[in-house]
């Protein structure tokens, strides 16, 4: 039998489009629908309270979190503690709206800003939290969360420039350092739309979240300049540095931790935050609507950001944590090379987030990003 | 009952699992190409036409060009590569034969991922080979392997080399070894005899690995962007970039139809010539 079957008549291939198109009516009917079908709410808003209501679920980063740190939170309160992982918030959020039942998860702000306008976040006082007191300063009433009650910080990085000491010579301490001609043909902007699009804002002196279509134009010709003088787009900065790919790579704080962990010369490899900006970025702990035991885990975030667990779990992950105790971890752990460790409450107005709450301008940066990818 | 109701029956497991696990979410992604994203981000289902005329924008058109280069550079090298592999193995194999195909396979059951990322460490500036022709003085620094389009290449090729091999292999193995010995003792020289007689053999095992080779390799993302470089962006990437990055389900749906219809063609266009081929060998260029 061929694979065009004659025995396969005209009349056979008329009645499956007709079966096809008969579908593709019934879809129609999808008109309006979110892709996810809509969870059901619990009818209760009161904020919950941090108290032992059974086991958890954590739905969090691969290798976020030390498992220790579960370990003793099992051991002291006899419930189980169980984690699965994600590799993007997008898949996250998708398995979450379609009615996952996770009790903690770890979004950026912007994810924890739009889960909450969707309603999928429990409410809670931060008060409650015996730990409270030692989150920095710098996550009370933060635009995604204004007064502090679905989210709790769990670790951020800053963006900058991570470069090879013994290669490129030169550096000032500004988003320029990118196009430092000692790394022609050896740098990386991070592929990632909102820092790529961020620095190029930042050097050309605008918001660093400006909308403006004619400043964005502007900022695009400044990426194509530096696609031009660059060796790729990546996030696999922790990689192309150990390798010797990168001479210069815009990177996360934490990638330089990682790098300098894993080289024979750790000493050749500087970090620098710019002075036109310092892009900060957080992982925050939220407890969706659809968790199972909401007490448990507003416990277990309190048990988190208890100081000796966030100085364990940052030696673990050696990401930053914004709570007492993470801190003084975190500095440690990068005391040969200051840069790394940024103060938060010391970076005042140059400590800046992203935020595209405004769909219509995430568009436009998607559509600029798109454009200088595919050019 | 007859013998074809009663194999019949065994066509509903796979069947079923066929249609819900495929024929409907294919639905679902023509559906959502219609749609659009709310102002959370959510994609939502509706009768919009505006994903495809975005998908038609000339902008795109340097990424599909590319995409279809890089997948022909593949296919090519491809066959060159794999023809001599399936042509020795089949016809020299011996007792060895199902050995020497098992060691080609086994690499395979590593993930397309993983053995990408072992690439990128060989390769790299200062990586093994780099560093392996230093230490011999071949060269002073480090030759730029990644971050090219040739790596692109290189890596499509490495993922999906076995994929010519085997169906060459197999139109080899079905082959009668006599016409071969025909052909020579027509005085025919060994690379007559091959492009007379082998070649137009095993005409249908090169267009399946051809197709079997090209239409992934066009819509591959990995590769591009674990070897790739600012100048090698592919249409799996630009795809992949709306789901995962840009949040633009609908858009990276329509991007996706307008993909599946635009290989369609090509996987039509094999289709007919092995239907001809069925129909007719010699007329289709056959013994």
């Amino acid at each position: 039998m061929s694979p065009l079957d004659p025995r396969l008549s005209r009349r056979q291939l008329f009645r499956a489009g007709a079966g096809g198109a008969l579908g593709l009516y019934g879809l129609g009917a999808l008109g309006g629908c979110t892709v996810e079908r809509p969870i059901d709410k619990p009818e209760s808003t009161a904020p919950i309270k941090p108290e032992i209501d059974g086991d958890i679920l954590l739905y969090n980063w691969a290798q976020y979190m030390d498992p220790a740190i579960k370990q003793g939170f099992s051991d002291k309160y006899g419930v189980e503690v169980n984690e699965i992982n994600f590799d993007n918030l997008e898949a996250m959020v998708t398995k979450l709206r379609a009615g996952g039942q996770y009790d903690i998860i770890w979004p950026s702000t912007e994810y924890a800003y739009r889960l909450h306008q969707e309603g999928l976040l429990h409410r809670f006082d931060r008060a409650s939290l015996s730990n409270a007191d030692g989150i920095s300063s710098f996550y009370d009433g933060g635009w995604w969360d204004p007064e502090n009650e679905y989210t709790v910080p769990y670790a951020y990085y800053t963006t900058g420039i991570a470069w090879r000491n013994d290669i490129v010579s030169g550096m000032t301490g500004s988003w320029n350092d990118l196009t430092n001609p000692d790394g022609a043909g050896k740098m990386f902007i991070l592929d990632d739309f909102q820092e790529a699009i961020g620095e190029a804002n930042l050097i050309n002196g605008w918001d660093l979240n400006t909308a403006d279509p004619n400043e964005l134009d502007v900022s695009k010709q400044t990426l194509l300049d530096q696609k031009e003088f660059a060796r790729g787009i990546s996030t696999n900065s922790t990689q192309n540095l150990v390798n010797g790919t990168a001479v210069i790579h815009q990177a996360w704080n934490g990638d330089i931790v990682n790098v300098r962990n894993q080289v024979d010369n750790p000493e050749d490899f500087s970090y620098e935050t710019c002075k036109e900006g310092v892009p900060v970025g957080s992982d925050l702990m939220c407890i969706p609507i659809t968790a199972r035991s909401p007490g448990t885990a507003l416990k277990f975030m309190d048990w988190v950001i208890q100081p000796d667990n966030a100085a364990q779990n940052v030696m673990w992950n050696g990401y930053p944590q914004p709570v007492d105790g993470g801190k003084q971890a975190f500095a440690s752990l990068v005391k040969d090379e200051p840069s790394i460790d940024v103060n938060l409450e010391a970076l005042g107005d140059g400590g800046m987030e992203y935020r595209l709450d405004n769909p219509d301008d995430r568009a436009l940066w998607n559509q600029v990003w798109t454009e200088v990818k595919a050019s | 009952m007859s013998d074809r109701a009663f194999w019949s029956r065994f066509l509903l497991p796979g069947g079923l699992w066929l249609l819900l696990l495929f024929a409907v979410p294919i639905c679902l992604v023509l559906a959502l190409s219609f749609g659009y994203t709310d102002d959370l981000g959510r994609a939502v289902y509706s009768n919009t036409l505006a994903n495809y005329t975005d998908a038609f924008d000339p902008l795109y058109i340097p990424v599909l060009l590319r995409s279809i280069g890089y997948a022909l550079a593949t296919a090519v090298l491809c066959l060159l590569l794999g023809y001599p592999i399936a042509y020795y193995i089949a016809r020299y194999g011996g007792r060895r034969k199902h050995l020497l195909i098992a060691l080609l396979v086994i690499p395979f059951f590593v993930n397309y991922l993983v053995r990408t990322y072992a690439w990128v460490a060989l390769l790299a500036d200062e990586g093994l080979l780099n560093s392996a022709l230093k230490d011999v003085g071949l060269i002073d620094t480090g030759i730029q392997f990644v971050n090219t389009p040739y790596a692109v290449i290189g890596g499509l090729v490495y993922g999906y080399l076995v994929f010519m091999i085997l169906p060459i292999y197999a139109s080899l193995e079905r082959m009668d070894g006599a016409l071969i010995e025909a052909g020579k003792d027509l005085f025919g020289k060994p690379s007559r005899v091959f492009l007379h007689v082998t070649l137009p053999q095993t005409k249908q095992g090169i267009l399946a690995g051809c197709v079997l080779v090209f239409l992934p390799a066009v819509g591959d993302f990995v590769s591009a962007q674990l070897l790739g470089g600012p100048d090698t962006y592919m249409v799996g990437n630009l795809i992949q970039d709306q789901f995962f990055a840009a949040s633009n389900w609908p858009f990276g749906s329509a991007l996706t139809v307008v993909m599946m219809l635009f290989l369609s063609i090509w996987m039509l266009g094999y289709l007919r010539s092995a239907a001809r081929e069925a129909r007719d060998p010699v007329a289709a260029g056959g013994v």
